[in-house]
């Protein structure tokens, strides 16, 4: 064994014989990436033989290319027996698996009619000088006055600041919505950080988290 | 005369130097995209920077471990 690798480097040099031993690793471990990849082994093998011939290096280069953007057998192979959580994000080459259902779907029972939502609706702040406010809001009034006076009918609601008009504005109900008009208040009318106007006229407020009337914020939420 | 010598093997090492990271970007992008599409991080592929053994050991990594996303033959069992 000795004589022959001496023989081999004298036949070819000591670079020579580096490379040789470097191509066999080389086609061998292509051998075995290619065949991971679900390809033949010999087209791995045969990619680094190619750099023996005459056409050189850069034939291989452009196979390793093409190699990494081309379709992969074992991604086809992984798209029937793959289950939906194998599949990285970062090889995006393995989506989900689609099992097509196997029984026939049963006929349900239509869903029981929706309850009309009759949840009133409340308002809760502080007050600038540091009094809590709730205000409770029944959905069998149609339209509330929101204004700094004190309440005088069930149609009133009372905020005691400074910086809400009297009256500020108008809380209008309409079955699960609820409305909101600004009446030309000098403190302003805010929903959810936008400024409501007059001319706005009534709006929508049932998705609505904050409303401001002057500096007073009130939280909406449902009773 | 020496000075001039010196300066020229200078040069030769920068070329030497740009060449090497010109072919290693040739070769670390598709191999970046390899190593992912086998699982493993594709900062692997920066081996490649490596002179002479770089591409070896890109190499040995995809063709002696385990791939994470699966392997053809595997499947094939």
């Amino acid at each position: 064994m000795g004589l022959e690798i001496a023989g081999l480097l004298h036949f070819f040099g000591l670079t020579g014989f580096f490379a040789i031993v470097g191509t066999v690793l080389a086609a061998w471990m292509a051998w075995r990436i290619v065949e991971k990849a679900g390809f033949p082994g010999w087209a791995g093998l045969g990619a680094v033989l190619l750099t023996l011939t005459g056409i050189g290096s850069i034939v291989p280069l452009i196979l390793v290319w093409v190699f990494a953007y081309m379709r992969w057998p074992r991604d086809d192979a992984a798209l029937g027996s793959r289950p939906a959580s194998a599949g990285s994000p970062a090889s995006g080459y393995a989506p989900p698996a689609y099992a097509p259902p196997t029984h026939e779907p049963k006929t349900l029972a239509p869903p029981p009619m929706a309850l009309a939502d009759r949840r009133g609706w409340r308002l809760a702040g502080m007050l600038a000088n540091g009094q809590s406010v709730v205000i409770a809001i029944d959905n069998a009034i149609p339209a509330y006055v929101v204004s700094r006076a004190a309440a005088e009918k069930a149609t009133d609601l009372s905020i005691p600041d400074p910086s809400v008009g009297q009256p500020h504005a108008r809380l209008l109900t309409a079955g699960p919505r609820l409305g909101l008009e600004d009446l030309g208040s000098p403190g302003g009318t805010f929903i959810d950080g936008a400024r409501l106007l007059p001319e706005h006229g009534p709006r929508d407020i049932t998705e609505t988290r904050m409303i401001r009337l002057g500096t007073v914020e009130l939280v909406l939420s449902r009773t | 005369m020496i000075a001039w010598l010196l300066s020229l093997g200078v040069l030769a090492l920068i070329f030497l130097f740009i060449g090497h990271l010109l072919l290693s970007l040739l070769l670390i992008i598709p191999t970046w995209r390899i190593c992912q599409r086998a699982g493993f991080s594709g900062a692997l592929a920066l081996f490649h920077l490596v002179p002479v053994i770089g591409s070896f050991i890109v190499m040995a990594m995809l063709a002696f471990s385990s791939w994470p996303n699966g392997e053809a033959r595997q499947q094939g069992r």
